[in-house]
């Protein structure tokens, strides 16, 4: 790997050839050499010797020797030399001293590559130099990609065949793929490996197709079918089993950043996400067709309108994250909502086309041929696909929902009209009444910065303020910040505060994660007004307890005293309300209330005329309407809805979409039409929409024109995730970066060849799969060989089996499995292993114990975003804020910690234990220790290893025991 | 994975990196680097260090730069006027009132004589050490990409944390402790959470391993229903089944690496409580940190702000200590986000912070700490020089505000750059937060543009392709 990785750098940094970025066009800069006494022009003459001869290592990235020569900038610099171009002195300049040859003959310092500069070329810089180094400002050189057109992975697929193969090493060779392989090492020198044994084959077939070790009885199985095909119809029926798809599903997920939840702030979580896991699974399960697969992921709303299991594909797109917090300033939100196309545009062009077109957002890719422009063509295609859920169901569906729905509905608004109208003649009497009815009330509106009421003086030990109403209506949660009771004296005192000894509860309270009393009634009484007691009902019950009695004659109180907001527009505060004292806290006297208030604004006003004016018979009415109101609505929500799915909104974008210039949504460049990417515009015949054309459309057309079989990056890219998985790296070591930035092929035949089998079995994974299993490449033994791990220490070469480390979720469900607990129950809602909890923002608590509904298959665990979940996270699975075409395999003490100290651990290797006792009831321990390696490491125990686990035992029993194989290296490696 | 969990292990590093990450995880550094990587602790350094380990003290929710550290005059002059030019303009949670002055004089601190706000007089007793940064801008005005691009350089969600990289490149100095810790505030994490720790595409043995003085490090302790032992048995065994297994496949460096992480697991059971355990701490420095006052909140951080120096002083190599936590039902309520009522929220906020924070500066120096160490404190953004319409707080202003950076390496004393006359924006040496982290790799012996890692199509930075080190505030 290494030797590949520094090759390739070599490659990239060695023949890179640099340009410089549109300024010639804009220059218009007429060209002829420098005669003696003309000025030399910097960005016709001077700006091409740098690109060409300087920049490859003088570029900001590389910077050799501190210096960067791509803007004037760059050589103010605090650590650039500051003798580089000293202007109007070109003896003094170290750019001439380098470039030019100290003695006749003799070879220049600089450039270290390439041949040195011509005598025409050192003139022209001199000059320059001479002439003051004008280098306009704005003039930045920057490097042009480092691939062209000719690239590789640009390239038609090679129609390449399997080689022919030497007969000395046939018996190496089972199928195609064995060939390429073994040509491969036969040129390289590298030995290979004979065929692993039965049980090594049997137990890295289930985890590499399933993600779970193999049942001893299906070992047995395998170990006992001497027949010939034998192992040809294990794969099959491993393949043909479901653990396949839930299994190869996880692999799909990571590679399109699917997760349930909205990352960002606020990260609310997604609950109605699942559908297109479901559907993922489902799809490989039944072999779906690989182009028609992404077809749906782009446009399935289009291809399978109320077809449910078509447009879930959709889902696909708004599977990312997004900020929702939303943002007042205009610029701000521009750049939120082109951040969020940008994460489709990631999301699509890396994991179907292996392109990092994301890097064009801003300027020309740096390595790869793909201008700016490609970027937005991708944008213009989804710039109407939005973020939320939406009803998926099929017209059958829709139709059942409608016509139980629909009598309902009439019945209910017509109550609903009748009630209007009933109300109606009520509000006109208020109307004529009011000027009377206003007379009631003689005392000024209550106010949210303080109110106060006076009563007589009278002893009280608990004040008790009862809430009925607030200023935003009777259904709100009031908000208070402080309520006073003062002492009748001259100095009047304060005898509610906490800090005099009293104590205040209320009836109800929001409940904060964070801080369980942030919101509690303790803050009324705390003397400060920052925080708040803030109810969870409407109305509310606040009581003030003093230390002794006390003779009380005055109350205030208030939600906003520092006067934050405007007294309307402050949070629901108290309107109807009554104060009362007790001496002993059973007996209750009122002393005060709202009576007589000013009601807080017209609609709480009208609210309560109407009670005043309404008369018995219409009372007796409308509450026979709100009943009946009340059933049909009932009747209503019973009728099963049709389900939500998170899957995206379509609209028509209200304007075309530009070229945004420096990645800037306020630098509006040129208008950039739907249309498909000039990086392959050489290999097939593109499309180009119309500017405003219909939404719908600009995802068809780029699924089509993504998925046709002349794209040679779409058939080569998936077929080398398929091998990625296989092995543990890909044919091209960086699954979604077939670029000039990421590596560049081991086996380029096989890998087309694959790619042309892809396409030959109309996309189909399977057969893929079968050719990959059936060969003796796969089938190898992972064994050391000396002269393999010299010269090919990570068998890139495949000389043997690589082995590797499971992925997470397979360490876990393979203890699942092997205790006996997983439960294989497949769809629907997913479990989880943490607690969810949202207080404006949501936050995601780990774990420690979980319950029996946990014990799915891990792909089921509702995947969110900025979590960590002990084991899951400990053991490499990605946050899904990002693709995550590969996974990592660290080795840290957090997972020493999580996979011996969890209880769920501990929980199941008691749950091992049992199995054991189960199997050999009263049976010795030697046969326990034996059936425990035989579920962990699908083998037999040596006699040694079987006295030291026995020994273990005896002292301290199964579980003990089986904490340790579940800890044990063997238990969580591949080979 | 660092050399340094491995101790003595005949594991080469290079050989490591290039099996067990994929490959091309981690080799960038190895081969472009350091190609010579061979010494246990020292892993990248392409100069000499001034700092071997970093305190951030981070107060999310945007902490308003005109009321704390960047003195205004102007804005008591033209208290109740417009903002010249801009008017009511929109902001993040939309319309701005007038000029608003902070509720609080400004005060001389210390030999400079530095005006800081007469809030703060712990911290501002530091003054003279300090070297501030007063054009800091950000490129996003929500809190959670906020405090995730000032951790991580990038808005976005999934990117490795300003501890990840610094953990990757250095490792820890003490093979018993994590690398990076987080101290989250006892009222909970910060916006975005954990996305501000994670390690991102690096290997997730670098993500910050979160502990406070409430809440230990999980899974750390054994079971309880197994005996001492019990315990050691079972260590022994799995040790024996490990390296018997390892010995068949002795050229699989990650199976012996695994062993060694096992024990070091066993290490930290240790080292960890011994590092939380206050038991040995004077009664003055108790006092000094104001762990017994009466507002449980400041209590709280006082004791996360001893926690911290413990574990700088065994070696940690990077800390974030927060101040704070997300938004809430209410505004302002768990952290700096004063839309509504500013000075009801700072005095909230500003005494929690002070004591106890100047006391961990004081203590470090007064141990010889501060000689190594630098310690930084920011905030996502900062807020505006207007009161939000119909408030008395100050909406979120991306375009200026402040932090500071203090201890080894730094020019104390100094300010860098300026804004406006009323803090609207960065007048004078516009500074990002790109520059700020070139800065702190500079000062721990990193060049940023080479502290690479490839992920996805391109060599990652924590200054994604930009930053140049600010020389003036480096002593």
């Amino acid at each position: 790997m290494l030797v590949t990785r520094i090759s390739h750098l070599v490659r990239r940094f060695g023949t890179s050839r640099f340009f410089l970025l549109g300024l010639l066009a804009s220059s218009g800069a007429v060209l002829w050499p420098a005669a003696a006494g003309d000025r030399v022009d910097f960005a016709s003459e001077i700006a091409p010797i740098i690109s060409r001869h300087c920049l490859t290592c003088h570029n900001r990235e590389r910077a050799e020797g501190r210096l960067s020569l791509v803007s004037p900038a760059d050589l103010a610099r605090p650590k650039t030399p500051k003798n580089v171009v000293v202007a109007s002195d070109p003896d003094s300049s170290l750019l001439i001293q380098m470039v030019s040859s100290s003695a006749l003959g003799e070879r220049p310092e600089m450039p270290k590559e390439g041949s040195p500069l011509t005598a025409e070329q050192v003139a022209l810089l001199r000059a320059w130099v001479k002439q003051g180094a004008e280098w306009p400002e704005e003039l930045e050189l920057q490097p042009a990609a480092r691939a062209d057109l000719t690239w590789w992975s640009l390239q038609p697929l090679s129609g390449s065949a399997p080689p022919a193969v030497e007969p000395s090493l046939r018996s190496r060779v089972r199928n195609g793929v064995d060939a390429f392989v073994v040509q491969q090492l036969a040129e390289r020198q590298l030995p290979s490996s004979p065929m692993a044994d039965k049980r090594t084959l049997i137990r890295r077939l289930s985890f590499v197709l399933h993600g779970l070790p193999p049942e001893p009885e299906e070992i047995a199985e395998f170990l006992a079918d001497s027949r010939p095909g034998a192992w040809e119809r294990l794969v099959d029926r491993y393949l043909a089993s479901p653990r396949y798809g839930e299994r190869w599903g996880r692999h799909w997920l990571d590679v399109i950043r699917f997760g349930e939840s909205n990352g960002y702030e606020r990260n609310v979580i997604r609950n109605n996400a699942w559908y297109f896991r479901d559907y993922v699974i489902d799809s490989l399960n039944r072999d779906k067709p690989y182009d028609r697969f992404v077809r749906e992921h782009l446009a399935g709303d289009r291809l399978g309108a109320n077809e449910p299991e078509v447009e879930v594909g959709t889902a696909f797109l708004v599977g990312g994250a997004y900020d929702d917090v939303g943002n007042q300033d205009p610029a701000a939100a521009l750049q939120i909502r082109a951040n969020t196309i940008d994460d489709m545009i990631n999301a699509s062009a890396s994991a179907f086309l292996g392109l990092t077109v994301s890097c064009a957002r801003c300027h020309d890719h740096k390595f790869d041929p793909i201008p700016q422009a490609d970027y937005y063509r991708f944008q213009s295609a989804f710039a109407g696909v939005q973020q939320g859920a939406r009803i998926l169901a099929s017209a059958e569906e829709r139709n059942r929902y409608e016509r139980e729905r629909a009598p309902l509905a009439e019945s209910l608004e017509q109550v609903r009209q009748t009630i209007e109208q009933v109300r109606e003649g009520v509000r006109k009497r208020v109307e004529r009444r009011k000027p009377e009815l206003m007379k009631q009330f003689n005392r000024p509106k209550v106010d949210p910065y303080g109110t106060e009421e006076r009563f007589e003086p009278v002893v009280a030990k608990v004040v008790r303020l009862e809430i009925n109403g607030t200023t935003q209506g009777r259904y709100h949660r009031p908000v208070i910040d402080e309520f006073e009771v003062w002492t009748p004296e001259p100095d009047s005192r304060n005898v509610a505060l906490a800090s005099y000894g009293s104590k205040a509860t209320a009836n109800s309270m929001r409940y904060s994660n964070d801080d369980p009393l942030l919101y509690s009634a303790l803050k009324i009484n705390d003397g400060g007004y920052g925080e708040y007691w803030i109810s969870n009902l409407a109305g509310g019950v606040l009581t003030v307890e003093f230390p002794r009695p006390e003779t009380v004659s005055r109350v205030i109180w208030s939600n906003d005293r520092v006067r934050a907001f405007s007294r309307n527009r402050s949070r629901p505060f108290s309107t109807d309300y009554t104060i009362s004292v007790s001496v002993d806290g059973e007996e209750w006297t009122p002393v005060a209330s709202s009576q007589g208030r000013e009601p807080f604004n017209e609609s709480l006003l009208n609210d309560k005329l109407f009670v005043q004016v309404v008369n018995q018979e219409e009372n007796k009415r409308l509450g026979e309407l709100d009943k009946r109101r009340r059933e049909l609505e009932r009747q209503l929500n019973a009728v099963k809805g049709l389900p939500q799915a998170w899957v995206g909104n379509f609209r028509q974008p209200a304007k075309a979409t530009y070229l945004m210039q420096g990645g800037d949504p306020t630098r509006v460049g040129p208008e950039i039409p739907p249309s498909s990417l000039k990086v392959l515009e050489q290999l097939y015949p593109g499309y180009r929409l119309d500017p405003n054309a219909p939404e719908g459309e600009r995802r068809l057309e780029l699924a089509r024109w993504l998925t046709d079989r002349r794209n040679p990056l779409f058939s080569r890219v998936m077929v080398n995730r398929l091998w990625h998985y296989h092995f543990g790296r890909g044919i091209v070591a960086t699954p979604s970066d077939f670029g000039a930035g990421g590596s560049e092929p081991t086996h380029p035949a096989l890998l087309d060849w694959l790619a042309g089998e892809l396409i030959r079995h109309e996309w189909r994974l399977k057969p893929i799969h079968r050719l990959i299993l059936n060969s003796h490449t796969w089938r190898q033994a992972s064994d050391a060989q000396p002269e393999g791990v010299n010269r090919d220490r990570d068998a890139g070469y495949l000389w043997r089996y690589p082995p590797r480390r499971l992925e997470a979720e397979a360490i876990r469900d393979a203890i699942l499995r092997i205790t006996g607990s997983l439960n294989t129950a497949m769809g629907g809602p997913g479990f989880r292993l943490y607690r969810y909890s949202l207080d404006n923002v949501a936050t995601y608590y780990p774990l420690d114990e979980y319950d029996l509904s946990t014990f799915r298959r891990s792909v089921y665990h509702q995947h969110v975003r900025a979590a960590q979940v002990d084991l899951l996270t400990d053991f490499d699975c990605p946050d899904p804020a990002l693709p995550a075409p590969s996974r990592t395999a660290t080795i840290s003490p957090q997972q020493a910690m999580s996979l011996q100290n969890h209880p769920f651990v501990i929980q199941q290797a008691k749950a091992l234990a049992d199995r054991l006792a189960e199997r050999h009831p009263g049976g010795s321990v030697a046969d326990q220790v034996t059936t425990a390696y035989r579920l962990c490491f699908a083998r037999e125990p040596e006699a040694d290893e079987l006295r030291a686990a026995v020994a273990l035992v005896r002292s301290h029993g199964l579980p003990l025991f089986c904490r340790a194989l579940i800890n044990a290296n063997e238990f969580i490696y591949l080979r | 994975m660092n050399s340094s969990i491995f101790g003595n292990e005949l594991i080469a590093r290079r050989d490591f990196l290039g099996s067990v990450s994929q490959g091309l995880a981690g080799v960038a550094l190895a081969s472009l680097v350091a190609p010579s990587i061979g010494s246990a602790k020292t892993i990248v350094r392409h100069h000499p260090a001034k700092a071997k380990r970093v305190l951030q003290i981070f107060c999310p929710g945007a902490v308003s730069q005109v009321d704390t550290w960047d003195y205004k005059p102007a804005l008591e002059r033209h208290h109740g006027q417009p903002l010249p030019e801009e008017g009511a303009f929109l902001s993040f949670q939309g319309k701005n009132g007038n000029l608003m002055k902070s509720p609080w004089e400004f005060r001389a601190y210390g030999q400079t004589g530095k005006r800081l706000s007469s809030m703060l007089p712990h911290l501002g007793a530091h003054v003279d050490d300090m070297a501030f940064v007063h054009s800091l801008t950000s490129k996003t005005n929500t809190h959670g990409p906020g405090c995730v691009f000032m951790n991580t350089g990038f808005s976005a969600d999934g990117f490795p944390a300003n501890g990840a990289w610094v953990s990757y490149a250095l490792g820890s100095a003490n093979e018993n402790l994590p690398a990076y810790v987080v101290i989250p505030d006892i009222r909970g994490e910060p916006p975005s959470g954990k996305a501000n720790w994670t390690s991102g595409f690096l290997p997730a043995e670098h993500q910050g391993v979160a502990l406070n003085a409430q809440k230990t490090i999980r899974n750390l302790q054994s079971p309880e229903e197994y005996s001492p032992q019990a315990e050691s048995d079972y260590r022994r065994f799995l040790a024996q089944l490990n390296q018997r297994h390892a010995a068949d496949s002795p050229e699989i460096t990650e199976l012996k690496a695994r062993i060694a992480a096992y024990e070091l697991a066993g290490r930290m059971q240790i080292s960890a409580p011994e590092a939380t355990d206050f038991a040995a701490e004077s009664v003055g420095t108790k006092k000094l940190y104001g762990v017994d006052d009466p507002n449980p909140l400041k209590a709280a951080y006082a004791k996360n702000c001893i926690l911290a120096r413990r574990l700088l002083e065994r070696g940690v190599r990077f800390i974030t200590l927060y101040s704070g936590s997300r938004a809430s039902g209410v505004d302002g309520l768990l952290n700096w986000d004063a839309h509504k009522k500013l000075k009801a929220d700072y005095e909230r906020h500003i005494p929690i912070l002070d004591q106890p924070s100047a006391a961990l500066i004081t203590d470090l120096k007064s141990r010889g700490l501060l000689d190594d160490t630098l310690v930084i404190w920011t905030s996502e953004f900062g807020r505006m020089p207007t009161h939000q319409e119909g408030t008395t707080g100050r909406d979120h202003n991306p375009d200026a505000f402040t932090l500071w950076m203090l201890g080894a390496g730094v020019k104390g004393g100094t300010s860098y750059g300026a804004t406006d006359e009323f803090g609207r924006r960065a007048a004078e040496h516009p500074t990002t937060v790109y520059d700020f982290y070139a800065t702190v790799l500079d000062l721990l012996g990193i060049d940023h543009e080479r502290l690479t890692f490839y992920h996805n199509g391109i060599e990652r930075r924590l200054t994604d392709v930009h930053g140049q080190s600010i020389t003036e505030v480096i002593a």
